[in-house]
């Protein structure tokens, strides 16, 4: 992204202009607001009343606005200081129905609360995993939080709302120019447009998109019936908290999976945020991760899906360079405003489905390159190749052969889930395995020289 | 320190003239933005004397609005339309789909997928299972449970040789001629509308209340339009036993349907009980496994009260939902 192209943008901790912070903040609203099909498809799930949609919906958006603002305004003992927003997340989607269907929204609060309160217990640990995390890992794994919205991207880019659904010629042409604007603004375009690649990219492609496709322009008019302003309720179905010891298992594997994503995604902040720093900063990381789990608690309390951190908007802000956070404080506070507007929210989540397909694949394509390049940025060894290259076709292998994991042993299912906590497991039991032969040398070394001393 | 040596590289002032600038450039699409939620009053569903908003899937909603259009050709155009079909036959078929039109005798008057069928009379076919397909179309078009006439069978696809599920809609039209004509159009491997066992369910139940006992036999009967792919209406009481199984052509298992959980634990057949006590009609999802697939997969139960000389029945059928796209 950078080379040959002039290095401007903000840095992380610079205040952009009024004018740019609000317009840079509605940018990555925009990407964010493709998350809010989770709590849509959530709701539809459960098929509970559009009330408890409305509600479910508001109070995602206040869990995840809120825990961008910690994430990025820089409290003394939490928050990464990064730009890197929250959404709400799909690491929980599957396990969060499922407690829905057990025991209701109680239980799926009192789910997730646990869920982010391991999160907050994961995160003094990173600190420690220097030697597990060498940065051959930590651009795998930053490369692999772009593979990881690889599904998401494209059945959106294709504008696919079911499983079987065909794919249309003019979904795919809405998309590709969608994708072409946001690209082509971003490699030639002087500053503003580059700054703002993605939002001209999606007002272009969903003015086309309602030209094009008769179905949006009638989702469009469904958004009529919403009501401008409103505050969410505490409807009855949000009332109560339990918790189910069957659940707690699965609620953790995903916790430490969902840690890893966020591992991922802020380690992927600050390569881009401090590009002249050598190894890695675990402090901010380690703030990073408590603010994520703290997030999740108050998805939890408050009776929203949730959250993760965006991988989109990471990739965004590299590829624009512009990285400071206090944009990701605005689009936090403006997701919190947001949630008391129905109508907006309506509107936004129908974003056609190619031109957030195009928003997805736009900012992933950073993630993938950006890991990738600090993969490959220092000395290669045949234990690398091996340990990347095993981890790859493993975490590869659950994106193309999910079906394969469906029918394999229980304990093969939890640790094979998706792309990215497979390939960091694996990349990381395989690193350890393969540099025995160093710890071994390195004690027979030590008591060489003690016998010779 | 790390932001500063960022900030290093990248600081800078803007100044007046390039917010200027920006506002030039960012200002129309937050522009075009303001006008897409100004809008929305002015967007007019698609198709406004079309209500399509029962299908879940866009394959059906184009399905249904291709066959309504070439419908309007019919009735505008009457029988000099054929002509225009026959010249564009391409236009009106894809690698899924296909229109036709018939006489309401059974003639066919245009095949855009099988064109050695045009002149012919249909009335008696029959699909592998025995199901007399085209005297179900006459039946649907006269259904007011079924708006679009939709009927499900077996067929092949033009130039193969083993069959594929099919469900195709129709539309009955007046030409200028005052002749009534039949256009309809079918979906090979088609989506499981939770619509299609709605429209089933409740003429079950228009029969059972026309019929009374005799209206079972007509329902449990394989090639009856109550039974189609993986889809069957049955009949339960009160106390969750069956009349008509929901799995099986006989009632020997005796399976007490109240009893039946799902795979979360839930019971669907006694939520649905409660739901209607308070409306007429109720549809419970509940969660089934899958074996090829990891998550739990929905499916829906589609159940509606009568009585049944005398005693209160419960009319309802299975069917699968919707999965999101990954």
């Amino acid at each position: 992204m950078s080379e040959g192209v002039e290095e401007r943008g903000y840095g992380v901790n610079q205040v952009p202009p009024v004018g740019h912070l609000v317009v840079s903040a509605i940018q990555h609203v925009l990407l964010m607001v493709t998350s809010l099909v989770l709590p849509i498809l959530f709701a539809s799930q459960v098929s509970e009343s559009s009330g408890f949609a409305a509600s479910l919906i508001a109070f995602s958006m206040l869990a995840a606005g809120v825990g961008s603002i910690i994430q990025s305004v820089g409290l003394p003992f939490i928050g990464s200081r990064y730009l890197c927003p929250n959404v709400c997340g799909p690491s929980y989607f599957s396990l969060s129905l499922s407690a829905a269907w057990v025991g209701g929204i109680p239980l799926m609060r009192g789910m997730i609360v646990i869920a982010g309160l391991v999160e907050m217990a994961i995160a003094p640990i990173v600190q420690r995993l220097r030697s597990v995390f060498p940065t051959f890992i930590v651009g795998l794994v930053v490369a692999m939080v772009g593979v990881s919205i690889l599904a998401p991207a494209v059945s959106s880019f294709f504008g696919l709302a079911f499983r079987e659904d065909a794919i249309r010629t003019a979904d795919i042409l809405v998309g590709s120019l969608s994708l072409l604007v946001m690209v082509l603004a971003n490699l030639w375009g002087r500053r503003f447009a580059k700054m703002y690649c993605l939002l001209i990219g999606i007002v272009l492609g969903w003015v086309l998109s309602l030209i094009l496709i008769p179905d949006y322009a009638h989702d469009l008019a469904s958004a009529r019936g919403a009501s401008l302003f409103a505050v969410p309720t505490i409807g009855p179905a949000f009332r109560g908290i339990a918790f189910d010891l069957k659940l707690v298992i699965p609620f953790v594997v995903i916790a430490v999976s969902g840690s890893l994503k966020s591992l991922g995604n802020l380690l992927a902040a600050q390569r881009i945020s401090t590009p002249g720093l050598e190894g890695t900063d675990f402090g901010p990381i380690r703030k990073g991760l408590l603010a994520y789990g703290l997030s999740t608690v108050l998805a939890g309390l408050l009776g929203g899906m949730a959250v993760d951190t965006s991988s989109s908007n990471v990739g965004l802000a590299g590829a624009t360079r512009v990285l400071s956070r206090w944009i990701s404080v605005a689009a936090g506070v403006i997701f919190v405003i947001l949630a008391f507007f129905p109508k907006l929210i309506a509107v936004l989540s129908m974003m056609p489905k190619p031109v957030m397909g195009a928003s997805l694949i736009f900012a992933g394509s950073f993630m993938v390159s950006t890991g990738l390049r600090q993969m490959f940025s220092e000395a290669w060894s045949p234990k690398k190749t091996f340990v990347v290259g095993i981890a790859f076709f493993f975490g590869l292998s659950t994106a193309f052969l999910p079906t394969l994991y469906a029918r394999a042993p229980q304990i093969v299912q939890t640790l094979f889930t998706d792309p990215l906590p497979t390939a960091t497991i694996v990349a990381v039991v395989l690193n350890l395995l393969f540099n025995l032969d160093l710890v071994f040398r390195r004690r027979k070394n030590g008591r060489g020289r003690s016998n010779d001393t | 320190m790390m932001g500063q040596s960022c900030e290093g590289v990248q600081g800078h002032r803007p100044s007046s003239r390039r917010s200027r600038k920006a506002c030039a450039i960012v200002l129309p699409a937050l522009v075009g933005l303001l006008v897409l939620v100004l809008a929305i009053p002015g967007c007019r569903r698609a198709y406004g004397d079309l209500d399509l908003s029962m299908y879940q899937y866009r394959d059906t909603r184009n399905l249904v609005r291709f066959v309504y259009d070439a419908a309007l050709t019919v009735r505008d155009e009457g029988l000099g339309s054929l002509e225009s079909f026959r010249s564009e036959r391409a236009r009106f078929r894809t690698s899924e789909t296909y229109l036709y039109i018939y006489r309401a005798d059974g003639t066919n008057l245009f095949h855009a997928g099988m064109e050695e069928l045009e002149g012919r009379n249909l009335w008696d076919v029959t699909d592998k299972n025995g199901k007399p397909v085209f005297q179900q179309v006459i039946e649907a078009l006269e259904d007011a449970n079924n708006p679009h006439a939709w009927v499900h069978y077996s067929w092949w696809e033009p130039g193969r040789f083993f069959s594929v599920p099919k469900s195709s809609c129709h539309f009955k039209v007046e030409t200028p001629d005052g002749e009534e004509l039949i256009v309809g159009g079918g979906l090979d491997y088609p989506h499981e509308e939770p619509e299609f066992a709605r429209i089933l369910v409740d003429d079950a139940v228009d029969l059972i209340e026309a019929l009374g006992q005799g209206a079972l036999l007509e329902i449990s009967n394989p090639v009856s339009k109550y039974n189609y792919r993986d889809v069957r209406v049955f009949v339960f009481d009160r106390d969750g036993r069956t009349l008509i199984a929901p799995a099986i052509n006989s009632t020997f298992s005796q399976t007490n349907l109240l009893e039946c959980i799902d795979e979360v634990g839930k019971r669907p057949f006694v939520q649905a009980l409660g739901e209607l006590e308070i409306a007429d009609t109720a549809w419970e999802v509940f969660m089934a496994k899958d074996p090829y697939q990891r998550r739990l997969i929905r499916k829906c139960l589609y159940v509606r009260a009568t009585t049944l000389a005398g005693d209160g029945v419960y009319v309802a059928a299975i069917t699968d939902l919707p999965e999101p796209p990954y």
